[in-house]
């Protein structure tokens, strides 16, 4: 009997009947083999068979997953197995049929044993390994079937892996341990010994049946009377690294599938039409389909809650509600969470001490077992005491507290304090360290849980996590026995990743709302009136099937191609995409995607599924927004219609504006015809730029699914890295990471400290480093002849080869050099460029130009867009003016050369720095003369302030004085202070600041972000309850935001002793501090998004919440205790970002406008202020004269390890010419008045020095 | 509420209905590795196997010494019974009624034999047979539900000591009896619906 059917039908019911009749014939059901998907489905079966048979016996039944037939052969069989093993030091009668957990020990030990050198990480070498191994065993590949696919692959360690895989096999044999993968090797090698007992086979979704499991049907076919099968041509969601496979079962029976009856028709026809739709490239349009999307990941999950409100105040039941995420993270877990709703997460892999009650007792099982002394952490004790020993708090923190004193002055166990205390549990806690410390790690668990834990129906979730644990450790310590070592056992446990272990099955809570993989859900046919499909236009959608070490298309038995191109795996992934979303379709009757433009890290999605549906929207534009209306010069730019086009724009000529409103044009389908957004590259400069780009066109067109691609060229850059796994071309894994700023400079001190480098020289070689990548990406066979230079280099590049990282230089080179040598690759973003924009073009680094060049190598519509007067970024970044200058040339170019921002006066000053230097003969400025608008500027002569102080008192005096002059007329006015080096900036921050005025530096440290700052501070209270003055600061601030009022901050100014010995109940501060200080939570992400959900629960600050968690994390996860964690927090407070996590900033002028700015020059551009100050214009901050100027190493290091080098004088040019750019950029900010101001001496390394005036101050204002 | 019992869990019901609850239908209880239940399973593994047919003589090497002896004594009988071998590791599934609503009794005959016109059930205890065999409730559950299955009063239930080498032996009795042993205390699982 075979029948088509999908889960819109009876089928699992019409093969149970079927089953029952054969039963009732006479047939033994021991006789009878039923093979289901999972343990789910098994459970699902078997209470079926139950209710429907008559009175009397059933039988024995045999009713296995997938997984778990091999699991009951081997254990019916293992006598074959061990007589089959030659080996008699370890044999065993019963065999250990383990967990993961213990395969990646075993995989580790193994891993010692080959040379992977060359190889990028060991974490992810060990997740390749896993894959690897699954697929060739679901697969059932044979050596030479390996052989050949590695062939095909060209796979660089395939040598090397085989003989890890043997090392590995040998080791499992040895130790007679095998997981649920190794158990199907050996049940292959089993059944072909054994005689089959079965007279009949029912095989119910049969499309997800794997290679292996068919090998054995194969195999005992011959003495199968019946077969009886369901399944799905459709069907088979887990191809690829799952490893199933699309199984011609008309063929393997020899007989037609009938169809059966569909219970909804809608459905049915719904998800053909995905299914087709997927297939043949049309846009999925449904109307019974709603999509929402949103800029924030935040405001979807906020909306995403409203909706299930809504719902369930409707009388929806929860269990009538599913959600379906890749991303379920601790943030949405902990936004769910806190909605009051009941939320049943079934997350495919987890940390075990992702649940408390686990991480407080595996918290103590350190402190028992330790044997080193170490210290505890305070935090990890007041978890222990308040959460498993239910101790009272008070009493829990002095004790801690005692402990902390004691344990300064000498090494101190806190056993010995816990022995004076006449607390009960203590006592026990003191006897269980005193009997069990020596004993097995699963009976010092047992008698912990006895001991302290109460086992009640509230605790149940965390009773089967225990279990889970336990039945862990004793495999652990069975297979390994003695040489179990407890400390590493439990360190171990803490970082291994539970996977999904297909043995077990996951109870659904009835009255809870599901959030689940979208696999899971199809595992398990959960069938609801609702799905929501959550971060639809996440990549993560679309799961990974490639790795260096594995190929999941390749890897499946069925594959016959002699190679593997781009368009294989884009055919694959849509093949199973439509498969899963066809699958998924059919367990709703309404559905609604949710997408966000950024991910919860504030990075961009791409690549999600998203891109199949129809958003079932108008292209409306916001009308409420005011139109802009262009300016005669600007013009120019909106008549545009394909081809090359430069845009030379001058300081605030509206450049944004106009390049947006041509963005708009775009999308409207006005210019180029019909064109897509996802046809439309912008590159920005800054991220920030790209963001705010991106901001202000889904405020426009907020139902808009799907953005331009608007990004830095690294954004651009690393999509191409990721997107289709292309990064496998470049020899990288998925999981690589971009080394951020700190990193790297603490990766390079190191190499030069090692090379008996002076550490001073840090700077030269981070610059050169960078300088040199790009040198040998331009000339292939050019090495420098620098020995020590080239010394630090490759260990440089050896060192992130072997964390798995690359540099922000490598991202660049490496998306060209995969565009470059995969044609392939190149179409696919060529077909998809068909414009592109560039901002700052001036900037533009050689490779930025490269891969410009090579993406519109298709459609040839490229606008360029910038400001050759504005490059100031060429001295000491790879940017290269000569690019846009000579595009310029070669182009239309459009010159937009009004100014509207500064006052006539400001413009004239900038004017005449370019005609000073064109009678100097400096080529520093295009010859482009500043016009202003109509109407527009503020016609002032007197605009500009030069004056010359006699010291530098003076000086600062002239420049507080003026500002609290504007501030007392014009309290909004937005002020900025532009210094030549960043070491200033602190310097003048420091003297505003003393007399009262506010300041605003660096905007992007950490510490200015409100969040940050906050959860920084609650997280030091946590750590430090008896110190009163961070309570205060926590209330002056949020005091400040306008969160408490002045009572509140009163009440915690005058704290004399620390809070939670108080008894101020009514207090709303008491509470909060006090909830706060006893929040236990597993993780410091968990209790970050608790402190910032609580104080920052909507607008702009909620989206940086998880992003505050995630570096929290990060952090927690190098650090040993919960108190370090907090303190490299406060460590890394100035830093402008951690692990490349950018924060959204707040509208610029919130903090424009209540405070003076204080910033370098280079920094300030594409600012703008009504009041600019720029002080100390020496000759030393601003030579424009190449006599006068003295060569630094910062110059000339670089050119040591260049092709071409340049002359000094050469150089001196360059750098001169800049100057001239930096300060006209630094004049072109001001809109109403300019400060320019000198002191004739300054301190300098506290001696005072005389100071040459710059010549700019002297001879052009 | 679940409906379906292993004589272990009626014997836990019968004895403590908050025990029960707690272990058979909250799932409250902790994973035991319990030495004398792994001992249980490598003698029964053994057995198996060697009723199987299989050949034991690399098991036994890792058997200690006096575990030896008491196998080795032990697999002289099996050989001996060789010939009336039906079934080993039988899992059972007998279903029943209760007041209309239906409940379910399971277990693993560790064997069973003919021998003459009789089935023997057989279990393998490795240290201690029931003091009460007769009235304990396996041997109830057990020979009910035999009696379902080979559809005849002629079965005996023999428990066997590995350790001690002594056995004991009991018949079929009354279905009624059993089945009204068995009901009472499945009744006790209402107490709990109210």
């Amino acid at each position: 009997m075979l029948i088509n059917a999908n889960s819109n039908t009876l089928k699992t019911e019409i093969l149970i009947n079927e089953y029952l009749k054969l039963i009732q014939s006479g047939v033994e059901a021991e006789n009878i083999l039923v093979l289901v998907q999972n343990s789910k489905k098994k459970k699902e079966f078997i209470n079926k068979v139950k209710e429907k048979s008559p009175e009397g016996n059933i039988g024995n039944l045999k009713i296995f997953s997938f997984f778990g037939l091999a699991r009951d052969f081997i254990l019916e069989n293992w006598a074959l197995v061990e007589n089959s093993i030659s080996d008699e030091t370890n044999i065993k009668i019963i065999p250990s049929l383990s967990g993961l957990e213990i395969s990646q020990k075993i995989i580790k030990d193994s891993i010692e044993e080959v040379d992977f050198s060359g190889y990028n990480s060991k974490t992810s070498l060990l997740h390749q390994l896993f894959r690897r191994i699954s697929l060739i065993t679901l697969n059932d590949l044979s050596k030479e079937e390996i052989k050949k696919r590695a062939e095909i692959l060209k796979e660089g360690f395939s040598n090397e892996v085989n003989s890890l895989i043997n090392i590995y096999k040998a080791k499992t044999i040895n130790l007679r341990a095998f997981d649920y993968i190794r158990q199907l090797n050996v049940f292959e090698f089993l059944y072909k010994k054994v005689k089959n007992n079965f007279k009949y086979v029912f095989l119910d979704d049969g499309d997800e049946i794997t290679p292996c499991v068919l090998a054995y049907l194969e195999h005992i076919k011959p003495d199968i009377k019946e077969f009886f099968i369901s399944y799905d041509p459709k069907g088979s969601s887990r191809l690829g690294y799952l490893g199933a496979i699309n199984v011609d079962f008309e063929k393997f029976l020899g007989e037609k599938a009938t169809g059966i009856k569909r219970l909804n028709l809608r459905t049915e026809n719904e998800a053909l039409n995905i299914f087709n739709s997927v297939k043949n490239d049309k846009l999925i349009d449904l109307k019974t389909i709603k999509t929402k999307s949103f800029l924030k990941r935040n405001e979807m999950t906020e909306c995403v809650l409203s909706d299930i409100k809504k719902l369930i105040l409707s009388g929806v039941k929860p269990s009538e509600i599913s959600i379906v995420t890749p991303n379920c993270d601790n943030f949405l877990k902990s936004e769910f969470n806190k909605s009051g709703f009941n939320f049943n997460f079934i997350s495919k892999n987890e940390k075990l001490n992702e649940n408390k009650l686990i991480s407080y007792v595996l918290e103590l099982l350190k402190i028992i077992n330790d044997t080193k002394n170490m210290p505890i952490s305070p935090y990890a004790l007041k978890g222990i005491f308040t959460e498993l020993l239910k101790c009272d708090k008070k009493e829990a923190i002095k004790t801690i507290q005692e402990y902390i004193f004691k344990s300064k002055f000498k090494n101190t166990s806190i056993f010995e304090i816990l022995e004076n205390k006449e607390n009960e549990k203590f006592q026990k806690l003191v006897e269980i360290y005193e009997t069990m410390r020596f004993k097995l790690l699963s009976e010092q668990i047992y008698k912990i849980a006895e001991e302290f834990i109460v086992f009640e129906k509230e605790i149940k979730k965390d009773i089967i996590k225990l279990n889970e644990i336990l039945k862990q450790i004793s495999d652990y310590e069975t297979v390994f026995g003695d040489s179990t070592n407890n400390y590493e056992l439990i360190i171990q446990l803490e970082n291994t990743i539970i996977s999904e272990n297909p043995l077990h099955d996951e109870e659904i809570d009835e009255n809870s709302i599901v959030v689940s993989s979208a696999q899971k859900i199809i595992d398990y046919s959960l069938k609801t009136k609702y799905q929501f499909l959550l971060d639809v236009s996440s990549e993560n959608w679309l799961k990974q099937d490639i790795g260096p070490l594995y190929n999941a298309w390749v890897m499946q038995k069925t594959w016959s191609k002699d190679s593997f191109e781009l368009e294989d795996n884009i055919e694959l992934t849509k093949d199973r995409t439509a498969r899963t979303l066809y699958k998924l379709h059919l367990l709703s009757e309404n559905t609604c995607l949710y997408s966000s433009v950024y991910d919860y890290l504030g990075a961009e999605n791409f690549s999600g599924i998203d891109k199949y549906y129809k958003y079932n929207v108008e292209l409306n534009a916001k009308t409420e927004i005011k139109p802009i209306i262009p300016r005669e010069d600007q013009r120019e730019v909106l008549n545009y219609n394909g081809g090359l086009m430069s845009v030379s724009a001058t300081a605030g000529s509206g450049k944004t504006t106009i390049m947006l409103l041509l963005v708009e044009k775009l999308i409207s389908g006005e210019i180029l015809g019909n064109i897509e957004p996802k046809n439309i590259f912008v590159l920005t400069f800054m991220e920030s730029a790209a963001r705010n780009f991106k901001e202000r066109i889904k405020a426009k067109y907020p139902d808009l699914k799907e953005l331009p691609n608007i990004s830095t060229i690294h954004g651009l850059a690393l999509r191409i890295l990721k997107e289709n796994n292309n990064y496998s071309l470049a020899g990288l894994d998925f999981d690589f990471e971009i080394i951020d700023e700190i990193k790297r400079n603490a990766v390079l001190s190191e190499i030069i400290y090692a090379h008996g480098i002076s550490s001073d020289k840090l700077d030269l070689y981070d610059r050169a480093v960078s300088a040199y990548k790009n040198e040998i990406s331009v000339y292939d066979d050019y090495q420098t002849s620098n020995r020590l230079f080239l010394k630090v280099f490759k260990s440089y590049q050896d060192e992130l080869k072997k964390q798995n990282l690359i540099d922000y230089d490598d991202l660049l080179l490496l998306s060209l050099k995969i565009l470059k040598e995969n044609k392939d690759v190149l179409y696919y973003y060529q077909d998809l460029a068909k414009i592109i924009i560039e901002d700052e073009a001036q900037d533009s680094s050689f490779v930025q130009q490269e891969l410009i060049k090579l993406l519109s190598g298709k459609h040839k519509n490229v606008i360029r867009c910038g400001d050759i007067n504005q490059a100031i970024t060429s001295t000491f970044t790879n940017s290269d003016v000569t690019g846009f200058r000579e595009f310029i040339n070669n182009s239309k170019n459009v010159v937009m050369d009004r100014c509207q921002r500064c006052a006539t006066g400001v413009l004239d000053c900038a004017n005449n720095t370019v005609k000073y230097a064109q009678k100097h003969n400096i080529k520093a400025f295009s010859d482009l003369i500043m016009k202003p608008v109509e109407n527009k500027n503020i016609i002032d002569k007197n605009a500009v302030t030069k004056i010359i102080c006699d010291n530098e008192e003076e000086e600062r005096a002239f420049v507080i004085n003026k500002i609290k002059e504007i501030l007392k007329n014009d309290s909004n006015a937005t002020i900025g202070v532009l210094l030549r080096s960043n070491f200033a900036i602190n310097k003048w921050a420091d003297i505003l600041e003393e007399k009262s005025i506010k300041t605003y530096k660096n905007s992007d440290a950490l510490i200015n972000n409100p969040v940050y700052k906050i959860c920084l501070l609650v997280l030091e209270y946590i750590a430090n309850p008896y110190e009163t003055g961070i309570l205060k600061t926590i209330a002056e601030e949020l005091y400040r935001s306008g969160y408490y009022n002045f009572e509140t901050y009163n009440y915690a100014k005058n704290l004399k002793e620390p809070i939670f010995m108080t008894d101020d109940f009514n207090e709303q501060f008491w509470w909060d501090m006090n909830y706060f200080l006893f929040k236990n939570t597993y993780s410091i992400y968990e209790l970050v998004c608790e402190i910032g959900q609580y104080y920052f629960s909507s607008g702009k600050n909620a989206a940086n919440i998880p992003m505050v968690g995630a570096i929290a994390q990060k952090i927690a996860n190098s650090s040993k205790t919960f108190e370090n964690t907090v303190q490299k927090l406060r460590e890394i407070q100035y830093r402008n970002n951690f692990s490349n996590i950018k924060f959204f900033l707040n509208e610029e002028n919130d903090a424009k406008a209540s405070s003076v700015q204080i910033m370098t020059l280079h920094k300030s551009k594409g600012d703008e202020f009504d009041y600019v100050f720029i002080p100390e214009l020496t000759q030393d901050n601003l030579c424009l004269n190449v006599n006068d100027y003295k060569l630094k190493e910062s110059s000339t290091f670089i050119q040591k390890v260049k092709k071409d080098k340049k002359s000094d004088l050469e150089l001196k040019k360059e750098i001169i010419e800049e100057n001239y750019r930096l300060i006209y950029v630094g004049i072109t900010r001001a809109k109403k008045k300019l400060y320019l101001s000198s002191a004739k001496n300054y301190k300098i390394y506290n001696k005072k020095r005389e100071c040459k005036i710059s010549e700019f101050l002297e001879e052009i204002v | 509420m679940t409906d379906t019992f292993s004589s272990n869990s009626l014997k836990i019901l019968d004895k403590d209905l908050n025990e029960f609850k707690n272990k058979y239908i909250d799932n409250l209880t902790l994973f035991k590795n319990d030495k004398r239940a792994i001992l249980g399973q490598k003698f029964h593994s053994l057995i198996c196997a060697s009723i199987k047919g299989f050949n034991t003589e690399k098991f036994e090497k890792s058997l200690e010494e006096n575990e030896l002896k008491n196998w080795l004594k032990l697999k002289e009988k099996l050989e001996i019974k060789r010939n009336g071998f039906i079934k080993t590791e039988y899992s059972f599934l007998v279903k029943n009624f209760l007041n209309k609503k239906p409940y379910y009794l399971t277990g693993r005959f560790d064997a069973v034999f003919k021998e003459e016109n009789n089935i023997i059930i057989y279990d393998w205890k490795t240290l201690n047979i029931p003091k009460n065999p007769e009235n304990d409730l396996q041997t109830i559950v057990y020979l009910y539900c035999a009696e379902k299955i080979y559809k005849t009063k002629n079965i005996k239930m023999k428990y066997l000591s590995i350790e001690k080498q002594i056995s004991e032996e009991i018949a079929y009795k009354n279905e009624e009896t059993y089945r009204n042993i068995i009901e009472n205390i499945i009744s006790k699982t209402d107490d709990y619906k109210h």
